[in-house]
């Protein structure tokens, strides 16, 4: 068995698509529809045959729900490992994307949030060296 | 053999698409050697749907104001939504939404048979895929109503079939369409 896929909901696929490759800079890897249901996926460009992440509709109630509540508590629907939290942060950030926190020292790690524009928040960890 | 090993679409026809705003919509015409009642009940009830459509539903779509669940098959993830039929005029008209896609089925009868109309509304990129998917459902249900059942073909299964991708190509070169995405593992097990 292997990690292989990992889900965040969304309130809108295409502007989901624009965000996590034009301003996070992932790459597509899937993307293809049965009827009215899309499977949409997109994984790092360092990794590509890596783990993906499903960018999925959040049109079911419990999706929507859970979605804003752990919006709502701050709480990152994913988070992304980098080797340069700081240098991704003005990157991204240069290209209008909305932090709610910036670089910060924590426990073993300095992490970064921002506003995926799609009802999420997403956290940027860069494990420290001990 | 049976039917289905025997089984190959024609070629890809009867599709158009119609842009409207931003909005897609793709209709489909086939003509079915069914009658207009025939192919109604195929288009409604529950266990007819089970053997060709793209969705399964848990109660009949034949009635206005009817709330029915439809499950999509072979969807790589669970995917159900919740319907309502909007108009069904038997056996001319029936209106529905499917998820974010609204459908509107028209049957004319034609002879002893009849002119089937589908109207759904799609994503630009997915017409090609939807035609093609669509045009197997449609020979399905054609043989399914001749009795010379060739069983459902959708999802996956329907996209590892080499029918499948042969009329994915047609439909996107009669639209115009830039080469398809195709889909993932399913399209190169094949």
């Amino acid at each position: 068995m292997k990690i292989k896929v990992m889900t965040v909901y969304v309130d809108d696929q295409d502007k989901a698509l624009r965000f996590y490759t034009e301003v996070l800079g992932f790459t597509k890897k899937v993307d293809f529809s049965q009827g009215p249901y899309r499977w949409l996926t997109v994984a790092s460009v360092e990794e590509p045959d890596g783990t993906e992440l499903q960018l999925a509709l959040n049109s079911n109630p419990a999706a929507k729900a859970y979605q804003e509540a752990i919006f709502q508590q701050g709480q990152p629907a994913a988070m992304f490992f980098t080797d340069d939290v700081k240098g991704d942060y003005e990157r991204i950030k240069a290209l209008g994307a909305e932090f709610t926190m910036p670089p910060t020292a924590v426990t073993g790690s300095t992490i970064a949030m921002l506003k995926d524009t799609c009802g999420n928040l997403i956290q940027l960890t860069q494990l420290a060296r001990w | 053999m049976t039917y289905r090993e025997q089984y190959t679409p024609g070629p890809a026809r009867g599709a158009q698409i119609r842009k409207d705003g931003e909005k897609w919509t793709l209709i489909l015409v086939r003509e079915l050697r069914h009658s207009p009642e025939k192919v109604w009940l195929a288009l409604t009830d529950p266990a007819h749907l089970r053997e060709w459509a793209p969705f399964e539903a848990d109660g009949s779509l034949g009635t206005v104001g009817t709330t029915v669940k439809l499950t999509t098959v072979g969807a790589p993830a669970p995917h159900v939504t919740e319907t309502t039929v909007t108009r069904a005029e038997a056996p001319e008209v029936l209106e529905y939404n499917w998820g974010d896609h609204d459908m509107r089925w028209e049957l004319e009868a034609l002879g002893g048979g009849t002119r089937l109309t589908l109207w759904t509304n799609i994503g630009r990129r997915f017409i090609a895929m939807g035609a093609a998917g669509w045009h197997i459902c449609f020979d399905v249900l054609d043989r399914l109503l001749s009795g010379t059942p060739i069983g459902r073909m959708v999802g996956g299964e329907a996209v590892k079939f080499g029918g499948w991708q042969r009329l994915h190509a047609e439909y996107a070169k009669q639209f115009g369409m830039e080469t398809p995405n195709m889909p993932p593992q399913a399209a190169q097990e094949s």
